[in-house]
């Protein structure tokens, strides 16, 4: 707290100094998914920073956010939307619903590692980075035994059956990313091979991003892929958890953008420029914020040992990132990883189980035919039903997003791509089983 | 002995009464048409706007039941559709198994602090569920304090809170108050004789309840259990909370706010749920029908309290305090959270702090008031319509009188984030004189969280009213006294107490209601503590601060219920005395 | 009700019920106040007295229901002060009937049987018997709701009576029935009873009822017993004045005994004085108490005393004529058969009663 008023005390006189204190009053309504200890330190920032002027922050989840924006559209209220989830803005932008604003801020880079931070079209920018990772519970990983995690390769690994969470892609938009960045780091076959390995390891998937964290700060669940902050915060309040970027991941901007007609426009330009202002950027150092400025000046204000994704070639930097390759099969990848692993997590656990001891029984006694079954259940086990053209194709992608055409219908497509999992699953067990008769 | 009114005379009256009002006066007649347009306006209509998407053809928006069709040939939904009822059905019987011995000695017998207990046991209710599942899992997880400690000392787990298990106990838990609320009301409706006369006939004991006292507390339980089972059957946020998604109500919930897809799939299961929760009620209906329970001649309970002997109570007591235990852990995790400092992996917190009620006190007093305003009103407008739904249906003739019964109970099934984005559709048109949409008024949430409420109020009332003797009314009307003045001076003294029960239920449900009150929380001015709670407890900073609220919020609404309880005792005792 | 019926209780013999010394109270309130009573085997016998003189809390009493704060119940010799309701095979027939609504009438009178394990083949004959018995056999099948009072009642009845109870307890159970409905059934009580010979208490405040169908009564009030006797000798030879004025008419003049010359003498209020008899014992603050058959309107027998007094009211009965007759300052009743032709005295006609002193009573409160 002392720390903060001290960092809100300077910015105070940085903004009368710059003159950036507009004439704006009134009140500046914020829809945003972030929790508390993210808003409340920019509230009062801000608000200080332009006296007159109340930040008004209504806290929704991303998806009841977007709804609350779309369905009362014919007479906004709303001035700014503020979340992390860049498809969320996508999907806002595609509607019509944000404006497009250039914030005033200089010193910003296009990318932050592979990924562009502002939206092209200026429609939103981002403010802040994070990058995605895994983290985990000490004592749970002592207790149990089990090493640390440093790749997502690693928590594939039978030590961790059972161990490990993650929130649903379709209902996170960051491990979406996360998702769709092991599917271009890794091309789209062997990408789900890795994504379908891990989750046969998944103890739960939750709904919300925050389940994760959650379930790893009480010890519940042993290891959870989660976004950076989540494991910063809860390390700085004590819990004992760790955390470690793993080769492969993207760091992805969370983002603001202006909604179209806002009753405020200028509030809500306003308080775009500040957040990417260095006062602003600032702030995202505070112990309950911990989030990646896009400024790189500001990492010099930074602590000791904080990430800089600018400097630290690890974070990010072997991805490469398309954003319009993910725009366009967005919905087809959380609905396959929905169908084929969400719900059939029974069924996926079941055969990796199944394989995990066919394969330590081999381990101690080799068996060409069981090796070969071995291999067999794990290919069933990773088969997708669409290929990677497929899933951007405008029959399938149009499915989902309630095209005025008539196609294929999302239920339809859902069916069967739960079937030809389900199916898979069920054989890749029995293979597994029979590897495991043979190897005895 | 000043019981002049007896059984024969109130089943005869009832046949005859059959005969009686035929047609509905003109005030019955606007009552109902007032009653048909305020759920129109504010339950079907709203919900009408989203759910008709179920019925679209994707592309054309031509109608179609293709989606129906959809529906039964998806695996994942038969699971669900079939989970959905499993969990239901056992949540019933465990809350049962929780319910039942409680309301039995509190009523039955002359036990220490059965008011005490009335309200303790109807704590759960108060703790918004997805409060309490984190509770819970932090007790009886697989890694909570009594499998560690399990673990610990025997080298094994109980899979309290695996999978579907998990589900069934939270729910069990959070829910089993309708039942123990609902029962309690019944038993203590029993006309004394009935139980003495099967003593003097040499039955007591279990026997003795299995055979009449249940049996004529029939209407209560099957009131409260039909409540459970809906409850359960459309609730989202535990199940999610647990991780359990193939359940029917967390597909709709999933489907209706997956962003970006325009998949009409969760409305056909917010429309398939709506049908389910109508048809529990309607068998529940079917199941009473015909059995005229109107044994209470003397206008108030004829209970009889026996003393125990003391083995007697040293089992009662124990059962009591076990029961408790369990049902009230969700508080005591809660309790625990909110003084923790850390608490991970391990038992109990590494220590304890009064930091995280530092953090609330300030913020807390906004959401506090919120809170009682709009459930008191809420609740208010709920006893109101349903002691005249109730009044309507039972002792009127009106044709389609039903229809509002149904209407009101409908909207138990009604996902709170259909009703949340119904009514910003339908009144985020509206405009007041100054431009503010209608629906940015904290008025809205009020009547959401009132139409959402107004299914467990109206079985409060209605099971009041059921219990009382046509009789009674007839005896009023004879001497004189209009329908409106009987109405007045005889039922509602009568049902005074189910009145005050459904409001209690109706207000500390409504205080805890989050789902439809987060799509419609307009600023953090008008939010309510469910609001503030959810907010809190989005921190991976330690859910102290969330818990503390919640602590706060849990106090709050049991003083609330207790002051209710103590009404609705001094009534009891009030009419007692006059026997 | 008259044909030829199963015996329900064959070899069952009366027993006797005897209440000792019992005291109880509802908090400071004590409600029933030293009582001792003794019912004979076989024997019809009725707690009579107002509302609220602890008849009914009597008859708990012995059901269980109520617990003694002192004395015991002994029924047929055994103490069954503390055993509980269900073990005391005493039948009670509840006030409202206590029919259960979710049972039909064969389950409701099946009930008791099954509590005692009676095996389902015997249950079956004896409700069959049962209701034979109170001649309900063809509705057997139907619900409480759809009887009518009176059949209620005699399913109340046949439910008690199939456990073959060792004493058959009655709370009030005509009160709920319309007059014609009571004098039947309270004359199928008493045939029941008697073809059964089974001890029975009956519970009323109706003198009527008592009088009719009850071999003994216990007249009760505020919680004692004041007299216990045949419904004649409690009409003929009423212990006190609640007695008398319980049971049929009463004509009671105040007044106080005065000896004088020897002799003693009854002072009516209003200065009418009477003499009281040699072999009469006056107790202490008494009133003379008489019916209103014992007085004529003029001197009709030689020892007759004669009081004057004013008709204030007259009514014609049919067999009889009713004047009420103001002396000193007292209203008595006097009931005179009517003859034809005779005339109606109207209000202030004088007249002298003759009263008989050897019908007449002295008796205290």
């Amino acid at each position: 707290m002392l720390r903060h008023s001290a960092a809100a005390a300077a910015l105070i006189g940085a903004a009368l100094f710059t003159g950036a204190a507009f004439a704006q009053s009134g009140k500046v309504t914020v829809v945003t998914s972030f929790s508390k200890d993210v808003t409340d330190p920019f509230k009062q920032a801000f608000e200080k920073a332009h006296p007159g002027v109340t930040l008004d922050v209504q806290n929704r989840n991303t998806n009841a956010g977007v709804k609350f924006v779309e369905e009362t559209k014919a007479n906004n209220q709303v001035d700014v939307f503020w979340a992390s989830a860049p498809d969320a803005f996508e999907v806002l932008k595609g509607k019509g619903l944000l404006q497009a604003y250039k914030p005033k801020a200089e010193g910003i880079p296009e990318k932050i590692g592979s990924y562009p931070i502002n939206d092209p079209e200026g429609f939103y920018s981002g403010f802040a980075a994070s990058g995605y990772g895994i983290m985990w519970n000490d004592r749970y990983a002592k207790a149990n035994g089990l090493p640390e995690p440093k790749d997502w390769q690693d928590l594939a690994k039978p030590v961790y059956f059972d161990h490990v969470a993650m929130a649903a892609p379709s209902r996170s938009g960051t491990t979406h990313l996360t998702i769709e960045t092991i599917l271009q780091g890794e091309g789209w076959d062997k990408g789900w091979r890795i994504l379908k390995e891990i989750s046969g390891n998944f103890r739960q998937i939750t709904e919300r991003s925050f389940g994760v964290p959650e379930a790893v700060n009480s010890g519940q669940v042993g290891f959870g892929i989660v976004i950076d902050f989540f494991a910063f915060s809860s390390q700085a309040s004590g819990f004992p958890v760790k955390f470690a970027y793993p080769t492969v991941t993207t760091i992805v901007p969370a983002n603001v953008g202006v909604i179209a007609n806002a009753p405020n426009k200028a509030g809500a330009e306003a308080f775009v420029d500040y957040l990417v202002s260095a006062e602003g950027q600032e702030v995202l150092l505070e112990p309950s914020i911990r989030r990646l400025p896009v400024n790189p000046a500001v990492y010099a204000k930074a602590p000791e040992g904080y990430p800089n994704p600018f400097t630290d070639p690890s974070l990010g930097a072997r991805v490469k990132f398309d954003v319009n390759v993910s725009e366009k099969r967005t919905n087809v990848v959380d609905v396959l990883y929905d169908q084929t692993v969400t719900f059939q997590l029974d069924a996926l656990k079941a055969a990796t189980k199944a394989i995990h001891d066919a394969e330590a029984a081999l381990a101690k006694k080799d068996n060409a035919e069981a090796g070969a079954l071995v291999k067999e259940a794990r290919d069933l086990v990773a088969a997708m039903p669409v290929t990677e053209e497929q899933a951007a194709s405008p029959e399938i992608a149009g499915a989902f997003t309630g095209g005025k055409e008539k196609g294929a219908r999302q239920a339809e497509l859902e069916q069967q791509w739960a079937a030809f999992a389900k199916e898979r699953y069920q054989q890749a067990l029995a293979k597994a089983e029979q590897a495991l008769k043979l190897a005895r | 002995m000043a019981g002049a009114t007896t059984a024969g005379r109130a089943h005869a009256s009832s046949r005859s009464f059959r005969h009686f009002t035929i047609s509905a006066s003109p005030g019955q007649l606007a009552l109902a048409l007032g009653i048909a347009a305020f759920l129109a306006l504010f339950l079907v209509i709203p919900v009408g706007t989203v759910i008709y998407v179920a019925f679209t053809e994707k592309g054309t928006g031509e109608f179609t039941l293709v989606n129906f069709l959809d529906f039964a040939r998806t695996d994942l939904f038969i699971r669900s559709f079939w989970n959905s009822v499993y969990v239901s059905a056992m949540s019933v019987v465990v809350a049962s198994v929780f319910a039942l011995p409680l309301a039995y000695i509190t009523t039955r017998f002359e036990f220490r602090g059965a008011m005490l207990i009335q309200t303790l046991g109807f704590l759960p209710l108060i703790m918004p569920p997805f409060v309490g599942a984190v509770a819970m899992l932090l007790l009886f997880g697989r890694n909570g304090t009594v499998n560690l400690l399990l673990n610990d000392w025997f080298g094994f787990r109980i899979p309290f809170m695996e999978g579907l298990n998990g589900v069934i106990f939270v729910q069990a838990v959070h829910y089993f108050p309708f039942i123990l609320i609902n029962l309690s009301a019944a038993l203590r409706n029993i006309d004394r004789a009935m139980e003495e006369a099967a003593q003097n006939l040499g039955s007591s004991g279990f026997r003795l309840f299995r055979r009449i006292v249940f049996p004529l507390a029939m209407p209560g339980y099957i009131a409260g259990a039909s409540l459970v089972f809906v409850k359960v059957f459309d609730d989202l946020a535990t199940p999610l909370l647990l991780n359990v998604k193939d359940m029917l109500a967390p597909q709709a919930y999933l489907r209706v706010t997956s962003i970006g897809i325009a998949d009409p799939m969760g409305y056909v299961i917010s429309v398939v749920l709506i049908c389910m929760s109508i048809l529990a009620m309607w068998i529940s209906a079917r199941a009473m029908r015909g059995k005229d329970y109107a044994t209470v001649q003397r206008g108030g309970g004829g209970l009889s309290k026996r003393r125990m002997r003391p083995w007697e109570s040293a089992v009662a007591y124990g059962a009591v305090l076990l029961i408790l235990l369990l049902v009230l852990a969700p508080h005591i995790g809660l309790l625990l959270l909110s003084f923790a400092t850390i608490w991970s992996f391990s038992p109990l917190p590494d220590a304890y702090t009064l930091s995280h009620y530092g953090r609330v006190f300030g913020e807390s007093f906004v959401y506090v008031k919120n809170t009682l305003v709009y459930a008191s009103i809420a609740g208010l407008i709920d006893v109101v319509l349903g002691t005249a739904i109730a009044y309507l249906v039972l002792r009127t003739k009106l044709i389609g009188r039903e229809w509002l019964d149904w209407a009101a109970t409908a909207a138990l099934a009604i996902p709170g984030v259909v009703l949340g984005i119904g009514y910003l559709r339908t009144f985020y048109g509206v405009q007041l004189p100054d431009g503010t949409p209608l629906a940015t008024l904290w008025i809205t949430i009020v009547l959401a969280l009132a139409i959402r409420r107004l299914p467990y109020a109206l079985r409060a009332c209605y099971a009041a009213l059921q219990q009382i003797s046509v009789s009674l009314e007839e005896a009023a009307e004879n001497l004189g006294a209009t329908k409106v003045r009987t109405v007045r001076r005889i039922v509602l003294p009568l049902m005074a107490g189910g009145i005050l029960a459904g409001f209690v239920t109706s207000f500390a449900t409504a205080a805890v209601e989050l789902s439809a009150t987060l799509m419609l929380v307009q600023s953090n001015a008008d939010a309510p503590l469910a609001y503030g709670l959810y907010v809190f407890m989005q921190s991976a900073a330690g859910r102290g601060p969330g818990a503390a609220l919640g602590v706060i919020a849990v106090l709050l609404v049991a003083l609330c219920t207790f002051a209710s309880h103590l009404i609705i005792e001094k009534s009891q005792q009030a009419k007692g005395a006059g026997r | 009700m008259n044909q030829s019926l199963p015996v329900v209780s064959s070899g069952v013999s009366a027993i006797d019920v005897d209440i000792r010394n019992v005291d109880l109270f509802y908090g400071t309130n004590h409600v029933l106040k030293g009582i001792n009573l003794h019912i004979r085997p076989g024997e019809f016998f009725a707690f009579l007295g107002p509302s609220g003189c602890g008849k009914t809390t009597l008859l708990r009493l012995i059901a269980g229901f109520n617990q003694a704060d002192g004395g015991e119940v002994l029924v047929g010799g055994r103490n069954v002060s503390h055993l509980p309701p269900w073990k005391r095979d005493v039948g009670m027939v509840f006030q409202s009937y206590a029919l259960w609504p979710h049972m039909t009438v064969k389950r409701n009178v099946a009930f008791g049987l099954e509590e005692r394990r009676v095996p389902r083949a015997e249950i079956d004959k004896r409700v069959a018997a049962a209701l034979e018995l109170v001649g309900l056999a063809h509705l057997a099948d139907r619900r409480p709701s759809q009887l009518s009072g009176g059949q209620q009642q005699r399913v109340a009845v046949a439910r008690t009576i199939a456990i073959e109870p060792k004493v058959l307890l009655l709370d009030e159970p005509l009160s709920n029935l319309d007059a014609k409905m009571r004098v039947q059934v309270r004359r199928e009580l008493r045939d029941l009873q008697q073809r059964l010979g089974l001890t029975t208490i009956f519970v009323t405040h109706d003198q009527e009822e008592a009088n009719t169908i009850c071999d003994r009564i216990a007249v009760m009030n505020d919680g004692v017993v004041q007299q216990v006797g045949t419904p004649m000798e409690l009409y003929a030879k009423p212990a006190n004045l609640f007695v008398a004025n319980f049971l049929g008419t009463a004509n009671i003049l105040p007044g106080r005994v005065v000896s004088e010359g020897g002799g003693r003498f009854f002072d009516i209020e209003g200065g009418i004085r009477l003499p009281v008899p040699a072999d009469v014992t006056v107790p202490e603050g008494a009133k003379l108490v008489f019916r209103p058959q014992h007085a004529t309107l003029g001197r009709s027998r030689a020892d007759d005393i004669v009081l004057p007094g004013t008709v204030v009211h007259s009514e014609f009965l049919g067999s009889t004529l009713r004047y009420g007759v103001k002396i000193g300052a007292a209203e008595v009743s006097i009931d005179t058969p009517f003859q034809s032709g005779e005339e109606l005295h109207q209000p202030g006609f004088a007249v002298e009663l003759g009263l008989s002193l050897r019908s007449a009573l002295w008796l205290a409160a």
